[in-house]
């Protein structure tokens, strides 16, 4: 077993994990933050993405002792006092969430791709999204959400 | 849970090179994990250690002076590809690292790994061997230098031995106009390892022209230096297809049949050759 430290959406956490682990394993199981999702387990379809250091990975191809020391991102973290952040509200105006269980990982990647580039073109959405797979929306809502939080900031 | 074993994160090179010499082939080097945590996962690998390198400050190394080029091993793909100095010397180098996967897992896979790994396909290869880049390999009994020409053994293997850590990789200094380009055949952009995959360097001055081919072959093949000098366009491409033909040995796979690849070849390497022979830039 191994001990952690991390923040995760701002809280400092500690835990003692095993090294096999990952770190969707922790924020699901342990954290119960269920908003970051297992999809196929091998960092194909992005629906686990988080933030680590405000870049988005696949929280299934890492493992949690691996983030001892880092600032983790999550879906839960967007909302403030129960009012979703403006990236979330694009979201529920444009029509890009059906299912659902994408959402979270997209909206993670675009907040990381609102982080580093506020006002995006469409180029760089798409790029920023193309490890995110949605078999719903058709991505044209996704893109018109993104597009629609361009410039509301970085932060949520 | 990926199975059950240790994990360490060294705080030295020494103390990594110590470990994994101690581990053998029950330990493992992770870095960027994107290709060992999937093997973990599907059990094709089981190793007893995981020896986690990416904080070690030497292996994060990024120079980009025109006498030294370095690449640290924990190096994110991602930084490579952001990186203009990078660009702007080695288009071709930011090009093969862009293909490769997604945004996420690039912010977690590394030149050095990609290269590790061994896969037919790496799309790091081709460019690393055109560019006649070098690793640098520490071990408890010293540092050594790698061509990467000389790194792949066969399918998914290399010349390293247990104990080894890889420091960076190098790149010779640039020596007058050198246009590199990397190409990719794939069925999905984004989502998808190469078909084919192939990279070229060209220096018009010294009239040589490097090609190397992925995926069509147990490793990544680096052609005989071309000499470009009196050659026309045409003349210069039918003997990089003739060489690059007679150096392969395509396979039928879950990506492609070994017919598909030969027939695929040719094309990739004409629009290769015109990227970096006429200069009109790369393009995946």
């Amino acid at each position: 077993m191994h001990d952690i430290e991390l923040r995760v959406n701002g809280h400092a956490e500690r835990a003692s994990v095993p090294a096999g682990m990952t770190l969707l394993e922790f924020l699901r199981d342990r954290l119960a933050l269920t908003g970051a999702k297992e999809g196929c387990g091998i960092g194909e379809c992005g629906a686990c993405t988080v933030l680590l250091d405000r870049t988005p990975v696949t929280a299934c191809l890492v493992l949690a002792v691996e983030a001892d020391g880092l600032d983790v991102r999550t879906i839960e973290g967007e909302a403030a006092d129960g009012e979703l952040s403006a990236l979330q509200r694009a979201f529920v105006d444009a029509g890009a969430v059906q299912c659902g269980f994408c959402t979270p990982g997209m909206i993670m990647s675009a907040r990381a791709l609102l982080l580093r580039s506020p006002h995006p073109s469409d180029e760089e959405i798409v790029e920023a999204i193309a490890g995110n797979l949605c078999r719903c929306t058709g991505y044209e809502a996704i893109l018109a959400a993104i597009r629609a939080a361009s410039g509301t900031g970085g932060e949520p | 849970m990926l199975g059950r074993f240790e994990y360490a994160r060294p705080q030295s090179v020494d103390e990594a090179c110590r470990l994994l010499a101690e581990g053998g082939r029950a330990a493992a080097v992770l870095a960027g994990g994107t290709d060992l945590l999937v093997d973990l996962r599907n059990g094709f690998r089981s190793p007893s250690l995981l020896v986690d390198v990416k904080r070690l400050g030497e292996l994060q190394a990024l120079k980009t002076r025109s006498d030294e080029t370095v690449v640290g091993a924990a190096v994110p793909l991602n930084v490579v590809v952001e990186n203009r100095e990078l660009r702007k010397a080695y288009a071709g180098l930011s090009d093969a690292a862009l293909s490769i996967a997604t945004y996420q897992l690039r912010n977690r896979a590394t030149v050095a790994g990609n290269l590790c790994n061994a896969s037919p396909a790496a799309d790091m290869a081709p460019i690393l061997l055109v560019l006649d880049a070098e690793l640098t390999v520490q071990n408890a009994k010293g540092t050594r230098a790698v061509p990467v020409a000389t790194l792949f053994t066969g399918a998914k293997r290399t010349c390293l031995v247990p104990g080894d850590v890889v420091i960076d990789v190098r790149m010779p200094p640039l020596d007058g106009e050198l246009r590199t380009a990397f190409r990719k055949q794939q069925r999905i952009r984004g989502h998808d390892l190469a078909v084919v995959n192939a990279a070229a360097a060209y220096a018009p001055s010294r009239a040589t022209l490097r090609v190397a081919v992925g995926s069509c072959a147990p490793t990544p093949v680096l052609l005989e230096p071309f000499d470009t000098k009196g050659t026309s366009p045409q003349a210069l491409a039918d003997e990089v297809l003739r060489a690059a033909a007679a150096a392969t040995a395509p396979i039928d796979d879950v990506r492609a049949s070994a017919a598909y690849r030969r027939a695929v070849l040719p094309v990739l390497l004409r629009r290769l050759l015109a990227d970096v022979v006429s200069g009109r830039g790369g393009g995946i």
